[in-house]
């Protein structure tokens, strides 16, 4: 084991390889605010990637319904449970991460979920416990919580995945930071299912290999975002390149996000892979259920999120979400108009602050019409 | 009676492996009812049964004085269940090394009466537990090796006990396999048993079940691992296209890469050997061409494999190198370097007379 430095962790951990970044790190940043749970994304992925044999129960991008939704099942509170009660010391993590808590034997702390535990994606997890009475509504205070979290590989800097192959078939992209499995290489061990904490690398028992999220990378190759990203009904996603914390850049939109206003968390950073997909935390959930899944900063990335409607830059940038299919690598505010650009600095999309707003009349004297919403 | 203190039931270099008799003169199980006779199928080693079933061969069994005794005593079915367990004999077990036996013509199933004859060597296996990931809980105890050359060639069959047949791929789910290493180069300074090392390849034939099972007829579809598979849609099979129209099959490559790029793990597939290649654990790849072939068969407590090699380079009839072996059980989930391995052991070839 080789010792590196994990900045989520605020310190160094133990971890199969010495640290070796890559050119530029994919990442992206995922607002579960306005996550509907719709599944354009998982369509899009499956459509795009995961149509073959032996891909059938293959979700390479998936939304579950958390806290009793997972996919496969029970993918993080099985490790939870696995790995124990861990602790952070303010930012600095003093838990055991999977590589530190890997048994005699293993290069990772992991389980291999079975096929059944894939069997059932989504089902029942929005359904209600109880039957609704007629008549019954609700008023006051609701209790009850729920929120979607979106999946999708998360390219880690130290992934789990590529440190538990006995065949080095698994390894990130020197360009940017994608992991893949090499299909020519991978004998089907699945010792990257069992290492994986977010279980997102799938055994196809057809190709006798395992397969993964790729991040679509003949698309990013061409300087555009993944296919789950552009095909978002919410615009919940925002897909770029993160910088190390020293070389965070205010106008790199990703570095922006998480470093400057550090109101995206990384997803179960305690686990220690550093992943790359960041998340806004969801704002109507149990902090403590939050400060498990993103850390001990959610409190203040909260804070920041619902004081965005205050602050233009983070406002602004928020509304390039969903604004291009091209990567926006570099992003400005002037006043009222955000404006993204691509590596060269070319612009390629302007967006306002606020869409201007058109007020028609409900009756349309023209035509002698009474105007409907749909019309 | 146990298997260790038979030891006067052998010959110099064989041992038999067939049934004996033995009296229990008190059971409380059967509730005291005296004298009892019970027929205690033994082996006269601690290692599977590799020997032909009942009717094969000749009778070299001593305990059929045992069995005389029973029969005193009257119990005319151990008559019927004894002698006929008597009438085999096993090959010589070769304990120090694998004794490839001389034949003109190799055998090309684990059936062939070579290995009626063909010295039996009970390899030990012990756990991968060098390299991580490991194997952290015994499994498979031994396999039993014969083998025959001829002097091009290297035939080998290995049986092992395994109670449950795993063929089938899946999540979590693993094939039952097994593997015969050789030095690439014969030289005194031999590789590490574990996988070779940089500069000193091992030369590795792998069979797996899995494969065997596609072999033997299995449809390379996804309806044979699940047969209740209710699949809505595959675009490479869609109404416009032909079915086996060049076409089709491009457009089907596409959606399983490791097919399109030839991976060994894929299917089609026509045999249930792969012929590899290592330098150290981890870099195991796929050898320029597999040349050798092999089949298994599933027998009553286990697996039987053929492995049909070329010898590699400097070997040759009446010469020696080394040998190891592997099993992998599946329903331990043993995979990859989760195996039971032997060490190096020397190998003799035989040659013409």
């Amino acid at each position: 084991m080789a010792r590196v430095y994990n900045w989520q962790l605020g310190r160094e951990m133990s971890y199969w390889y010495p640290e070796q970044r890559p050119k530029r790190q994919f990442a992206a940043v995922f607002d579960t605010n306005k996550c509907i749970a719709c599944q354009t994304c998982t369509l899009a992925c499956k459509t795009t990637w995961t149509s073959g044999k032996g891909q059938e129960y293959m979700l390479w991008n998936n939304v579950e319904t958390k806290p009793y939704g997972f996919y496969p099942m029970a993918w993080d509170v099985n490790l939870l449970e696995k790995l124990g009660a861990q602790n952070w010391d303010g930012q600095r993590y003093g838990g055991r991460t999977v590589f530190e808590a890997a048994q005699a034997g293993e290069r990772a702390l992991g389980w291999r979920p079975e096929e059944i535990d894939y069997a059932h994606p989504n089902v029942g997890e929005d359904d209600c416990v109880n039957g609704v009475e007629k008549g019954a509504h609700f008023s006051g205070v609701h209790n009850s919580w729920f929120f979607y979290l979106a999946r999708i590989c998360n390219h880690c800097t130290y992934p789990a995945c590529l440190s538990s192959c006995p065949r080095a078939s698994i390894y990130k992209r020197p360009e940017d930071g994608i992991v893949v499995i090499d299909q020519a290489r991978c004998r089907g061990y699945q010792e990257c299912v069992n290492a994986c904490p977010y279980k997102k690398t799938f055994y196809n028992a057809m190709t006798g290999t395992s397969e993964k999220c790729i991040a679509c990378f003949p698309k990013i190759e061409l300087g555009m975002q993944p296919q789950c990203f552009v095909n978002c009904i919410g615009k919940i996603r925002f897909a770029g390149w993160i910088s190390k914390p020293e070389n965070a850049r205010p106008d790199n939109p990703i570095d922006f996000l998480v470093h400057v206003k550090k109101v995206a968390l990384p997803l179960f950073p305690q686990f220690g892979l550093e992943p790359n997909v960041y998340y806004i935390p969801p704002r109507n959930v149990p902090r403590d259920f939050l400060l498990q899944l993103f850390g001990p900063n959610v409190d203040a990335a909260l804070e920041t999120y619902r004081n965005a409607p205050k602050d233009k830059d983070l406002a602004g940038l928020l509304t390039l979400f969903g604004s291009t299919e091209m990567i926006v690598a570099k992003w400005k505010r002037a006043d009222e108009q955000v404006i993204g650009y691509d590596e060269s600095g070319k612009e390629i999309v302007r967006v306002p602050m606020r869409e201007p707003t058109h007020v028609r009349q409900a009756f349309d004297a023209a035509r002698n019409v009474a105007r409907t919403n749909i019309s | 009676m146990n298997a260790r203190n038979l030891g006067s039931m052998r010959q110099s270099d064989s041992r038999s492996p067939c049934v004996e008799a033995s009296l229990i003169t008190s059971s409380p199980s059967l509730g005291g009812r005296g004298l009892e006779v019970r027929v205690v199928r033994k082996q006269t080693y601690p290692y599977p049964n590799p020997l032909p079933q009942a009717g094969e061969g000749k009778s070299t069994c001593k305990s059929g004085i045992v069995f005389g005794l029973a029969l005193v005593l009257g119990a005319a079915i151990v008559f019927a269940t004894v002698l006929p367990g008597c009438k085999k004999a096993g090959p010589p077990v070769s304990d120090a090394e694998v004794k490839a036996q001389f034949a003109k013509a190799l055998p090309s199933t684990v059936d062939d009466p070579i290995w009626e004859s063909a010295p039996l060597h009970p390899a030990k296996l012990l756990l991968q537990d060098l390299v991580e990931p490991r194997l952290m809980q015994t499994s498979t105890a031994f396999v039993n090796v014969q083998a025959a050359t001829d002097g091009q060639r290297i035939a080998f069959r290995l049986t092992w006990n395994d109670a449950t047949a795993d063929d089938l791929p899946g999540a979590a789910r693993f094939g039952d396999a097994a593997a015969v290493q050789l030095p690439a180069l014969t030289a005194p300074d031999v590789p590490s048993p574990q996988m070779g090392e940089e500069g000193k390849a091992v030369e590795i034939t792998y069979w797996s079940a899995v494969f065997q099972a596609v072999v033997n007829g299995r449809k390379d579809d996804i309806r044979a691992i699940y047969p209740q598979a209710a699949i809505d849609h595959y675009p490479f099979e869609a109404a416009s296209l032909k079915a086996g129209s060049a076409a089709q099959q491009e457009m089907e490559k596409r959606y399983a890469p490791a097919r399109s790029l030839g991976n060994p793990m894929s299917g089609p597939r026509k045999s249930p050997v792969q012929d590899l290649y290592a330098e150290g654990p981890g870099t195991l790849r796929l050898a320029d061409k597999t040349v050798s072939s092999g089949m298994g068969k599933r027998t009553k407590d286990g697996w039987s494999v053929l492995l049909l090699r070329p010898l590699p380079q400097g070997v040759q009839a009446g010469g020696r190198s080394q040998v190891a072996f592997a099993v992998w059980e599946g329903a331990h989930q043993e995979v990859g370097a989760r195996k039971m391995r032997s060490a190096w052991i020397p190998l003799a070839l035989g040659a013409s007379q």
